[in-house]
């Protein structure tokens, strides 16, 4: 009977259980069935869910900084674009209480999921094989294609396949480039840069003839630059944009999702692409895209 | 020894001591001074008000009335997890699951509809190639009765979840606009009359509307459904696996209760009674030890069960049936690719894509693919280090019936992207000739030997899901005789006890 009661005792930490037999004498069968328990309340709850989004008082967004239209800082924690937008709105939606905005490259933006320096990364963030298997994607939020932005007097570009022995801008931490190099074999020569205005730099002092990208990038610069350039308009990809976060995180993903879903059936992402691209004469699509899957 | 009348002054309240005990706490726990010995019962003495609880009749009916709650509180658990079981099974097996080959089938049926469309206007005048317009055109047929099957039976299984009904409703609209594109880009194709090849201009017009309307708003709404079916598996397979536990808990808790309530009734009846053992109460605990084990040993094979419908099954049959939808539409791109020049560069990209997510080799353009895919398919399943929906597949797959399947699935899959590099090489008109002729019947093959294998999987799930139905549907139908038996037979074991002190 004794040893029955000490080991009963020995489960005293269990949380939210406290107090249930204390005051009364002790009752051996009670107390054995309390130990038991006691155990395989242990057992059942030691394995904890790995934490999500949805668990965040405050839920981190890395967004891009310079990236007119998407995202761009405008002040100390301040970023506007299309991205911060959805950002926010699917925030709202899976219920998180509060939002912050830090900035991230493309050169950092996993390091910081997997460190856990973001909750949530919405960066022009690609959907690939590559990426899918370090960081978990909900979304896309929308298909971008990729397009060559030109000075407006090249009127000889018409098509990606035109830019053969011409200067292609090489933007770090981006693989746009290789979308004309390597899979379309065509014959470019590139000229690095670290950041896509520094790209743009480089077209305005005719340093590079061509930058190619997704066409929200381009139809950003070329909005806030007036008509010193010219989207081609022959969309050669489909890039996936997703909404990146840690690797696992299923539940997550899955609400993200169903906001996406949500935000597109009730007219919002349809409002906030034309919010910010609906000058650009970029043709847009309303309808949801196809997701991923979470995993 | 004068010392001892001097201890004995303060005697007198000894008396009063041997009077009343009931200060005292030990009382009321020792019976030991109890004259009970006398089988006959000789009722202890009854000092001050007679507390119903100190009398032996009382103590039986009190630890009788325990015995009753925890088994109340056993039986409760059991049925309690149980209809947790049949919720899960029900939400996995019989709706969710064939949510999820329904919306499937629909995907597959639509982006079919789009191929066949592209087909038929490749083709142009030349009816006889390779398997031939009218084939073609029975196939946009077949396939859209399939899809219009298929979105009753997708609305069916939605339910009253908002969301859904609202893609389900989105698909049928769009779905008639789309077969009213479809028949004009038809009708203009066989007005123009062309050879093999790209249609002209005003042809590919209205075809591109069509397929930009099937390809960025009708497919991807069939794949959301798809992929939302397997969001609410997941997510009741969570939510039943803890349920069930947390059951398994309280039914071990309860039944240890009741079984040592059982133990205590039956020590004290025969230490008051002297009888050694109360047969008719020995049965009731060997029942209710009996009953609480296997109830306790089921739904542990339950949580088994359901770990097994879903992931030797269901997530299996997911993936493949993800797989199968991309694959078609990659078969589409292919028509696509050589029907419109303009955008031919597009969807051999999307094409790329997509071999991607089915199969993964770390490649940067189609031609190095190709060589990847030989290279990896070749070595399994010595090596199996793949990534994408087929590819992980084969990867967690160890040596098994599943295994062989697989490896069908992956030589053929590398036969039809033999063909793919052979199509892209070859001149329009017998890049067309490859397309409806070689490349269909591989392509057909290759679905084919991935339908084989969801079908190992969707077997695996089935049997889970029945087995997991029927231990339960044992137990539900044993329990009211369980509470029966248990009950009478612990009346019958009280009861005589308690007559005798009438």
């Amino acid at each position: 009977m004794r040893p029955v009661s000490v080991s009963a005792g020995a489960f005293p930490p269990d949380p939210g259980r406290r107090g249930r037999r204390s005051g009364r004498r002790p009752r051996p069968l009670a107390l054995a069935a309390a130990a038991g328990l006691a155990v395989l309340l242990a057992g059942a709850c030691g394995t904890g869910r790995p934490d999500s989004i949805l668990d965040r008082e405050t839920l981190v967004v890395g967004v891009k900084p310079d990236q007119p239209g998407l995202g761009m800082k405008v002040g100390e924690g301040r970023y506007e674009g299309f991205d911060v937008d959805v950002a926010t709105e699917v925030a709202r939606r899976i219920g998180a209480p509060r939002v912050e905005f830090v900035t991230v490259l493309s050169s950092n933006r996993q390091r910081f999921i997997e460190e856990g320096k973001v909750d949530m990364v919405v960066a022009t963030y690609s959907i690939t094989p590559v990426n899918r298997s370090k960081v978990t994607f909900a979304g896309p939020y929308y298909v971008a294609h990729q397009d060559t932005l030109v000075r407006a007097e090249d009127k000889d570009v018409d098509n990606v396949r035109d830019l053969k022995d011409r200067r292609l801008c090489q933007a770090a931490g981006s693989n746009s480039w290789r979308r004309v190099k390597e899979e379309r074999q065509i014959a470019v020569r590139l000229v690095p840069a670290a950041t896509y205005s520094e790209c743009l730099d480089k077209l305005r002092d005719k340093a590079v003839d061509a930058v190619s990208t997704d066409d929200l990038i381009l139809a950003g610069f070329s909005a806030e630059t007036g008509s010193a350039f010219r989207i081609v308009n022959a969309p050669f990809t489909d890039e996936r944009l997703g909404i990146g976060m840690r690797k696992g995180d299923l539940d997550g993903c899955e609400a993200v999702n169903r906001a996406l879903t949500a935000m597109y059936q009730d007219g919002t992402a349809g409002k906030l692409l034309r919010k910010w691209f609906g000058a650009s004469g970029l043709e847009l699509n309303f309808s949801v895209p196809q997701f991923e899957g979470c995993a | 020894m004068t010392s001892v009348p001097v201890n004995q002054i303060p005697a007198p309240p000894s008396p009063d001591r041997a009077a009343s005990p009931a200060p005292g706490a030990a009382p009321a726990r020792s019976p030991a001074p109890s004259p009970g010995a006398p089988a006959p019962p000789a009722p202890p003495r009854r000092t001050g008000p007679p507390s119903r609880l100190r009398s032996v009749p009382g103590r039986v009916l009190a630890i009788t009335g325990a015995c009753v709650l925890a088994l109340v509180l056993l039986f409760g658990a059991l049925s309690t997890s149980f209809q947790d079981v049949n919720d899960g099974l029900d939400v996995i097996g019989h709706d969710a699951g064939p949510q999820v080959v329904a919306t499937a089938d629909l995907y597959f049926a639509l982006s079919d509809m789009d191929t066949q469309v592209a087909n038929v206007l490749l083709i142009g005048d030349e009816h006889g190639l390779g398997k031939g317009r009218q084939r073609a055109l029975e196939l946009y047929e077949r396939r859209r009765s399939d899809a219009g099957r298929a979105v009753l039976q997708a609305s069916a299984l939605a339910g009253a979840d908002p969301a859904e009904r609202r893609t389900v409703q989105a698909v049928l609209d769009r779905l008639g606009r789309y077969e009213r594109l479809a028949a004009r880009a038809l009708l203009l194709d066989e007005q123009a009359g062309h050879p093999a090849g790209p249609p002209p201009e005003r042809v590919l017009e209205v075809y591109r509307q069509a397929t930009d309307l099937m390809r960025l708003e009708l497919l991807p709404m069939a794949y959301n459904l798809t992929l939302e079916s397997g969001t609410i598996v997941r997510r009741a397979h969570d939510e039943h696996t803890s349920a069930l536990g947390t059951g398994q808990v309280l039914v071990a808790a309860a039944g240890l209760l009741a079984l040592g309530g059982l133990v205590w009734l039956q020590a004290f009846l025969a230490r008051r009674f002297r009888r050694v053992f109360n047969p008719a109460l020995l049965v009731a605990t060997a029942i209710a030890g009996m009953y609480a084990l296997t109830g306790f040993t089921v739904l542990g094979g339950e949580a088994g069960l359901l770990q097994e419908a879903k992931r030797e099954g269901f997530d299996s049959v997911l993936a493949l049936a993800r797989a199968r939808a991309v694959g078609n539409s990659m078969h589409g791109d292919q028509s696509r690719y050589l029907l419109d020049p303009e955008r031919a560069d597009t969807y051999e990209q999307t094409y790329l894509d997509k071999s991607q997510s089915v199969l993964y080799a770390p490649s940067g353009n189609l031609g190095a693919y190709y060589t990847a895919v030989a290279e990896g398919v070749a070595a399994y399943p010595a090596k199996a280090e793949f990534l994408g929906l087929i590819g992980q597949e084969a990867a967690r797959s160890g040596p098994s019936a599943r295994q062989a399947a697989i490896a069908d699935v992956l030589r053929r899959y590398r036969e039809f992207q033999q063909s793919d590099a052979q199509l892209r090489r070859a001149t329009s008109r017998e890049a067309v000739q490859v397309l409806v002729g070689q490349l269909a019947t591989r392509f057909e093959a290759y679905d084919a030997a991935l339908v084989k294998l969801a079908g190992i999987h969707r077997t695996t799930f089935d049997r889970a899901v029945r087995d997991g139905e029927e231990r339960v549907e044992e137990l539900w139908f044993l329990l009211p005789m369980a509470m029966i038996s248990t009950a009478v037979l612990i009346v019958a074991g009280v009861w005589p006890r308690l007559s005798e002190y009438r």
